[in-house]
């Protein structure tokens, strides 16, 4: 038995040295995706193109916009004298915030009663960037607030403690996107590689007209699988640790709870996905619809990672839903494991989830895919 | 022991829906005979070997192989048969060599007696120096004998070939058969340090062949044979049995100076009624004229064809070949 399935897997190794581009896609494409995902969201936003509408052309308007500058969220502002230009550039999403300073900014500065205002269009087409410029804004405006009303009360600005909100955030010091996206984008990856990977398992001797070949040979059809699926656990495990090693040493993302934890979770996680794909793969009549389902399934479950909108905003019906999902609770437990350092006592209601998850997934494939080949 | 052999079916029907692909056919194929089963595309032959091989359930009937139900004791009957089909035997990503040895260690072969069974492969299907080339390199008269070797390579009792011809050249498809009849005919000895008794006796029996084509020529080349025709058997026998039992009449063949005139005239006589012929077939440049007694008729034919201009040439009563008498069969 042993050397039959060994047969076997020789065989899938053959045929990925001959299709190269098959696990140099499930190695690298990771590895490469994740590098351009670390590497775009590890800074903050900066930069922003902003335009100016100053009427007010004074030394107030000119310090509020030195100001915004001074954020480093926004580029040089742009000047320009028309509400038409302003219009245009929004539309054509050459800027992401433009600034109308009234004419009479200057005179409620100064006056001690004076009200100033300040208008503020954002690009909300672009969410992102619109409330990251929003936050800046917001920021300077609150400054400039406090330094007025300690100007008009007539006080030493050490004289005026205002409302203040002690922040320190934990896990993620400086709410660095990286810390969040990378493992998120991780987590799914592995999840692509697997899924893929094993739905081409037997679609494609389908296609190629040599499943029937495989089946007539004395494997049974639990050899099958088997021989099957070490090459796909092989392949996966081994992109996941290329990937963890790229963002840990490259990007930072710490590993703070037990790496020996985690890749136990993550063969297991990486067997409920296998158990998904070969389910797949028997119901493919060729790659391309393999390929197809893969990628229905895989939305599906990229909506639950919370990668794209946090699962505890989602309504009700959803958030329950989310618990069915195998790829809901891995992505939970590995961040928690990066981040957090959470062990199986803070982690089980999750490693419990995604075994009971895996248990039934499991063996439905299990029965489904032999039936499929007896 | 009692006797068996070495296929057995036994009213064998399968249905799709409405379609009836195969229907309540039965046959036995004995040990050490090569068993053509003939028919047009589409006739039932893949869903029948398929069945066979336990690919596929019976809707209803059953099949034996070895003396051992298919549905039952598929595991049992695996180690001990072969199968080929000609398109899809081998993986074309591998080398030649890679193919064989996942045959030989998928069927348990190992080492030493692995490696001498694929240099008797090799050797047979004349691949001694390629044992490198990737298989979607060889030509099909090759990638075929070394899908049968690749097939032999654990010297099974019953050997299922599935249109193991099928778009490969007239010279390949000889030496193919050559190298079938030299299975059949000395059996593969296994070798002593696994002989018993009982694959002793199966040597002695030969290696059975079943054998689905749908070339008539490759069909004389079978001991016994089957045609199918829409899901059913319309004949079987021994080449000879089919040719003298099936067929309605005698084989004239002439040459003729213009075949497609002579066969456009002789079939308008024929539906006018002045000549009584069953068949006439177009040949090449030859035309078959069937019906019984058919010299009595010699003359009438020399008549209508001398009266359209038309040369009759030599006639002479041919021994009919098969497909004379499949497409006799097809159309009764």
């Amino acid at each position: 038995m042993i050397r039959r399935i060994w047969s076997l897997v020789i065989k899938e190794f053959i045929h990925l040295r001959t299709d190269w581009w098959l696990p140099a896609f499930m190695l690298l494409g990771g590895v490469t995706e994740l590098l351009l995902v670390a590497w775009a969201t590890s800074r903050p936003i900066t930069n922003l193109p902003l335009m100016v509408l100053d009427y007010s052309k004074s030394a107030q308007s000119r310090a509020l916009i030195v100001g915004l500058e001074n954020t480093g969220t926004f580029r040089a502002a742009e000047a320009v004298d028309d509400m038409h230009e302003i219009t245009s550039a929004l539309e054509k999403g050459k800027i992401n915030a433009a600034v109308i300073i009234p004419p009479d900014f200057d005179d409620m500065m100064v006056a001690s009663n004076g009200q100033p205002t300040l208008q503020i269009l954002l690009n909300g087409a672009e969410s992102t960037p619109a409330l990251e410029a929003l936050r800046a804004v917001d920021g300077l405006a609150r400054d400039i607030n406090q330094r007025i009303i300690i100007q008009r009360l007539g006080l030493r600005s050490d004289e005026f403690a205002g409302f203040d909100v002690s922040l320190r955030v934990w896990f993620n010091e400086n709410l660095s996107e990286a810390l969040y996206t990378t493992p998120a984008e991780l987590g799914l990856m592995l999840e692509f590689t697997v899924l893929l990977f094993a739905a081409l398992a037997f679609s494609r001797e389908r296609e190629l007209g040599t499943l029937e070949q495989l089946l007539v040979m004395p494997f049974s059809s639990l050899e099958i699988i088997i021989g099957k699926s070490i090459p796909v656990v092989i392949i996966a495990i081994t992109d996941f640790v290329l990937m963890l090693g790229m963002i840990h040493f490259a990007f930072d993302v710490p590993i703070r709870g037990s790496f020996f934890l985690l890749m136990v979770l993550a063969l297991a996680y990486l067997l409920v996905e296998l158990s998904k794909g070969l389910v797949i793969s028997v119901i493919s009549r060729t790659q391309h619809q393999a390929f197809l389902l893969v990628m229905l399934v895989g939305m599906v479950d990229f909506m639950f990672t919370g990668y794209a909108a946090p699962v505890e905003g989602m309504p009700q019906a959803l958030q329950w839903f989310a618990n069915l999902i195998p790829a809901h609770h891995w992505l939970y437990i590995m961040r928690s494991i990066l981040l957090k350092g959470s062990g199986l006592n803070v982690l089980y209601p999750h490693v419990l989830a995604l075994a009971a998850l895996g248990l039934i997934i499991g063996t439905f494939s299990l029965r489904f895919v032999r039936r499929a080949l007896d | 022991m009692d006797y068996q052999p070495a296929i057995l079916a036994k009213d064998l029907t399968k249905r799709f829906g409405d379609f009836t692909a195969v229907d309540h056919i039965n046959f036995n194929v004995q040990h050490g005979e090569i068993f053509g089963f003939l028919g047009p595309n589409g006739s039932g032959k893949t869903t029948t070997i398929r069945m066979l091989l336990g690919l596929m359930k019976p809707g209803e009937g059953s099949v034996e192989v070895l003396g051992l139900k298919v549905e039952k004791d598929t595991s049992k009957i695996r180690p001990r048969v072969g199968y080929m089909s000609q398109r899809f035997s081998l993986y074309n990503d591998l080398t030649v060599l890679q193919n064989l040895n996942f045959y030989g260690q998928a069927y348990g072969l190992e080492n030493s007696l692995l490696q001498k069974r694929i240099a008797e492969a090799l050797h047979m299907a004349g691949l001694e120096r390629h044992e490198n080339t990737q298989t979607r390199d060889l030509s099909g008269g090759w990638r075929q004998r070394l899908a049968l070797g690749a097939a032999i390579l654990h010297r099974p009792e019953v050997l299922f070939l599935d249109e193991p011809t099928a778009g490969v050249d007239p010279l390949s498809r000889r030496a193919f058969w050559d190298l079938l009849y030299k299975l059949v005919s000395t059996p593969l000895q296994p070798e002593t340090n696994q002989a018993s008794l009982e694959s002793e006796m199966r040597e002695q029996r030969g290696v059975t062949v079943f054998i689905t084509t749908h070339y008539m020529d490759e069909a004389e080349h079978s001991h016994r044979l089957a045609f199918i025709q829409h899901g059913k058997i319309i004949a079987s026998g021994s080449p000879i049995e089919i040719k003298t039992q099936k067929m309605p009449g005698d084989v004239l063949e002439i040459s003729p100076s213009d075949a497609a005139g002579a066969v456009k005239v002789l079939r308008s006589a024929q539906n006018d009624g002045k000549l009584p012929l069953n068949e006439i077939v177009l040949y090449g440049s030859l035309v078959h004229v069937i019906a019984p007694d058919i010299l009595r008729h010699e003359q009438a034919i020399t008549v209508i064809l001398q009266n359209s201009g038309i040369q009759p040439g030599v006639m002479t009563v041919i021994e009919p070949s098969l497909e004379d008498v499949f497409i006799a069969c097809m159309k009764s």
